[in-house]
């Protein structure tokens, strides 16, 4: 036995600097040449909604607006100017602009960086008798001389928790989970 | 204009009949009937029906949800009314509990519309049950008349005393959970304020116009801000052609602020105004504000509001709000409180 604790301990620092990489951040991306504290103004584009409920993307995006002025770094477009802004650009698809899209974009609402946005959950999720609602987001930032992606990052808050399976509790409110979501992401974007 | 005896002369009323913002077949014109004995009643000058009538089909005035302000001048000239009632029905449910909620203002005509009084008030037949039950209105009837009796009341006494419309302050848990403020609003200056009815993106219709009123009540409470009638608000969006897709553009609201004089727009949009019937679910209200500064067309502020009935209530529904106006209607002066702070 004695003889195979060096192997034992082999086994174990790897399994340990395994498990140190995996808490790296995978799902966020930051461009090294961009000047980030150049971003002042940003245009929220609506976001591509991926689930069922058809408001999703916009409440989501209230909420994302909303909590980026909050944070007094960055301001944020009123939805009708941005929405001004992509039909006199003749953006056919504002969840998915093109890089040049988003050229013309600026030079009308003159913005700095533009956010685009793709909800793959909202909603309430079940598991046998238990329910929650849960949220996944990703969202994108696209410099706007350019069009190019500098920054991505995403989110996934909510689910059924340990207690909602015991108690039955039905989770966390929707509009916490999605602020919970959007707070994470807005982490990655100013840490 | 407010009369303080019998020798003065009293300012006559057009009260004009109701805008059914319920989206139910509500017994308008009996709400409206009751309303008139009221006012009468409280020794209100009312202006006569037939003149009114006649005044109505004359210039073809359909929607009495506000007035412009040529009609508003018109209505002066041809009838001598000084000021004109505005009534809307926000909600008119006879099923069990039934509920009521009505938003009214006295708008002055003449040259110059201004909002000289504006109140509301949300009953719910199970709002304060008592012991055993004895609490309960179980008429629709009753609960109607108890409505009408609080506006009534109200507006006599601002009548007779020129009494402030008394507003509970916003408590804790209406407060927005997401807000932003810039320095750049003086506590010091009086703004004139236009409110542009919110951008519906609920399943209630009228969910935009309500929250509009609810903004407008309480706005009209700070003495720092002076809000514009919504009727010439209206006329204003109707006359320029003012399409809000997805919200307000900045050159729409360089327009509002060029045509109005206004230093400020408040707009936003509301996600969720769910009423109910019965008893078993709670009022939803989400929405958001913005108020958009003239001279740098920035948003000075921006506020999202989610609140559900039962918010906050652990023990026997104590403190749970049953209708969705009073609860809007604590939302709003919660952001207002910050707006104004």
């Amino acid at each position: 036995m004695w003889k195979n604790i060096p192997d034992i301990m082999n086994i174990l620092l790897s399994l340990i600097l395994i498990s140190l990489a995996s808490c790296a951040s995978p799902d966020t991306y930051y461009d090294p040449n961009m000047d980030f504290a150049a971003v002042k103004t940003v245009a929220v584009m609506p976001f591509a909604n991926l689930t069922n409920d058809k408001q999703a993307g916009e409440r989501v995006r209230d909420v994302f607006t909303n909590i980026l002025l909050s944070t007094g770094e960055i301001y944020a477009l009123p939805p009708g100017e941005v929405a001004r802004g992509f039909l006199r650009a003749g953006i056919a698809d504002p969840t998915a602009p093109s890089a040049e899209e988003i050229v013309k974009l600026a030079g009308i609402t003159r913005v700095d960086a533009v956010f685009t946005g793709v909800l793959r959950e909202y909603g309430e999720i079940r598991s046998g008798t238990a329910s929650g609602n849960i949220i996944s987001l990703s969202l994108q930032m696209i410099e706007a001389q350019t069009g190019k992606v500098v920054w991505t990052a995403s989110s996934t808050k909510g689910g059924i928790r340990m207690r909602d399976r015991l108690f039955g509790t039905g989770g966390k409110p929707m509009n916490d989970v999605t602020e919970e979501a959007v707070n994470d992401i807005l982490k990655k974007l100013f840490q | 204009m407010s009369g303080s005896g019998a020798d003065e002369k009293q300012i006559h009323i057009a009260v004009l009949p109701l805008d059914n913002m319920s989206r139910t077949a509500a017994p308008l014109k009996e709400i409206r009937q009751l309303l008139l004995d009221g006012l009468r009643q409280q020794g209100i000058a009312v202006l006569n029906e037939e003149i009114l009538e006649s005044f109505m089909l004359r210039h073809r005035l359909r929607y009495t949800g506000s007035i412009n302000m040529m009609e508003a001048q018109t209505l002066k000239e041809e009838t001598g009314a000084e000021a004109v009632l505005i009534t809307s029905l926000e909600l008119y449910d006879e099923i069990y509990p039934p509920k009521v909620a009505l938003m009214s203002r006295l708008v002055s005509t003449g040259d110059n519309q201004i909002i000289l009084w504006m109140d509301s008030i949300g009953l719910a037949g199970d709002d304060s049950p008592g012991i055993l039950g004895l609490g309960l209105i179980k008429d629709p009837q009753t609960l109607l008349k108890k409505a009408l009796q609080h506006l009534t009341g109200s507006l006599t006494g601002y009548l007779s005393d020129n009494r402030e419309v008394a507003i509970e302050k916003g408590r804790r848990k209406f407060k927005p959970k997401i807000s932003y403020q810039s320095p750049v609003i003086a506590s010091d200056m009086k703004y004139t304020i236009a409110v542009i009815p919110l951008f519906n993106r609920s399943g209630r219709k009228y969910a935009g116009d309500i929250m509009m009123l609810h903004f407008v009540k309480h706005l009209r409470a700070f003495k720092y801000f002076n809000v514009i009638e919504p009727g010439i608000v209206r006329q204003s969006l109707l006359r320029w052609r003012v399409i809000m897709y997805e919200g307000l553009s900045l050159a729409n609201t360089d327009l509002i602020f060029g045509r109005l004089d206004a230093d400020l727009i408040l707009t936003g949009m509301v996600m969720d105004y769910q009423d109910y019937h019965g008893f078993s679910i709670k009022p939803k209200v989400v929405f958001s504000t913005q108020l958009i500064e003239r001279k740098s067309r920035e948003v000075v502020w921006s506020s999202n509001s989610n609140n559900k009935g039962d918010d906050g209530v652990f023990f026997f529904d104590w403190g749970s709000v049953n209708m969705t106006h009073t609860m809007a209607s604590q939302m709003v002066r919660s952001v207002v409180e910050m707006i104004a702070e």
